[in-house]
């Protein structure tokens, strides 16, 4: 993976924001972004795939199997919450992981994002 | 020629697959990986004429950037979303500084992998052979076209066929072939993936939603039947 100058800014931004609390953030709502994991070590990273009307079940479910080792069952039960409900939660786990399953699932052409559970 | 008469593609005795496509097909194959592949060359090179603003800094504009929560489009194209957008989706729906952190990460292999499962369908659209890695290739190359082509069709689950008189019909021609291989070629791969990793289904997470979230799709979109 390449590091850009891009990440070097953003990084920085971010780093700048995480430790500059806004004025207005009284101290008792320190620990509510929802963003920042380290002020909630405990609670798992969710990965989600959202429906979208373009890849092909068949095709959503052979992903699932194959980025994941579930079986054919649990594979096409996925699928089907994604495309009857709008979306799935198909992985969690620490943001690390998350976010390597969710860019696994891009490089598949999947709609994945990820958000803190909580 | 009808195109449902047999098997295009199947797995043969030695660990590869056969792949047996008509020459129109394969012409097709050959032509539709270089146009998308141009595509991606000119929107993700800040070189490349119109890929930048003109604007005093060379913050090159990027056009496979991810539609934010809302489905803002194109600004330069009102009511066109950039078909490209559809290749790279966001990680981050609510945290912009992640996002940029994220896209900052994995936009250029991404941008690289797309183009490298193009290139490969393109130098193999006449084999009649490929490799288990090669048929992936091809699986991703096709997924590709098809999400860029259906963007740009403006696809739906309940889009009726197109008419021949509709001047989208050749592009909708094209999407439809390119689903019909790409479900040969999925069953195909299906049949021959390891058995599933043992306590993998054990530790799929449950749902933690009852419902969809405000009924909304990531892109703040209404769910069909939704609220």
């Amino acid at each position: 993976m390449n590091a850009t100058s891009n990440t070097a800014r953003t990084t920085g931004t971010t780093g700048a924001g995480g430790s500059a609390a806004p004025v207005e953030a009284a101290p008792e709502i320190r620990d509510t972004p929802a963003t920042d994991d380290a002020r909630r070590p405990d609670r798992p990273w969710l990965v989600i795939v959202w429906n979208d009307p373009i890849n092909l079940m068949s095709y959503v479910t052979y992903v699932f199997q194959k980025l994941f080792g579930y079986s054919r069952e649990k594979a096409t039960k996925l699928m089907l919450d994604v495309h009857h409900r709008g979306r799935a939660v198909v992985t969690s786990g620490p943001r690390e992981r998350a976010e390597l399953d969710v860019a696994r699932l891009h490089r598949h052409g999947l709609w994945a994002t990820m958000e803190q559970s909580g | 020629m009808s195109p449902r008469q047999r098997r295009r593609i199947r797995p043969d005795a030695r660990g590869s697959f056969e792949v047996r496509l008509p020459p129109e097909e394969r012409a097709l194959l050959a032509h539709l990986p270089r146009q998308l592949d141009e595509l991606l060359a000119t929107a993700t090179d800040p070189a490349a004429p119109g890929a930048d603003d003109g604007a005093e800094v060379a913050r090159p504009r990027d056009r496979t950037r991810a539609p934010r929560a809302g489905g803002a489009d194109d600004p330069e194209k009102p009511g066109v979303q950039d078909p490209l957008r559809r290749l790279f989706p966001p990680a981050y729906l609510r945290d912009e500084a992640a996002e940029a952190a994220y896209v900052g990460i994995v936009r250029a292999e991404l941008v690289a992998h797309h183009r490298e499962t193009l290139a490969l369908l393109l130098r193999t659209a006449d084999a009649t052979r490929l490799t288990g890695e090669e048929l992936e290739a091809w699986l991703a190359a096709l997924n590709d076209l098809r999400l860029v082509i259906g963007s740009s069709l403006g696809v739906t689950e309940t889009m009726a066929e197109l008419d021949e008189h509709d001047p989208r019909y050749a592009e909708w021609v094209c999407y439809s072939y390119l689903s019909y291989l790409e479900n040969e070629v999925v069953d195909a791969l299906a049949g021959v993936l390891p058995p599933a990793t043992p306590g993998a289904d054990d530790e799929a997470p449950e749902d933690p939603w009852g419902e969809p979230p405000g009924g909304l799709r990531w892109d703040g979109t209404p769910l069909p039947g939704g609220p």
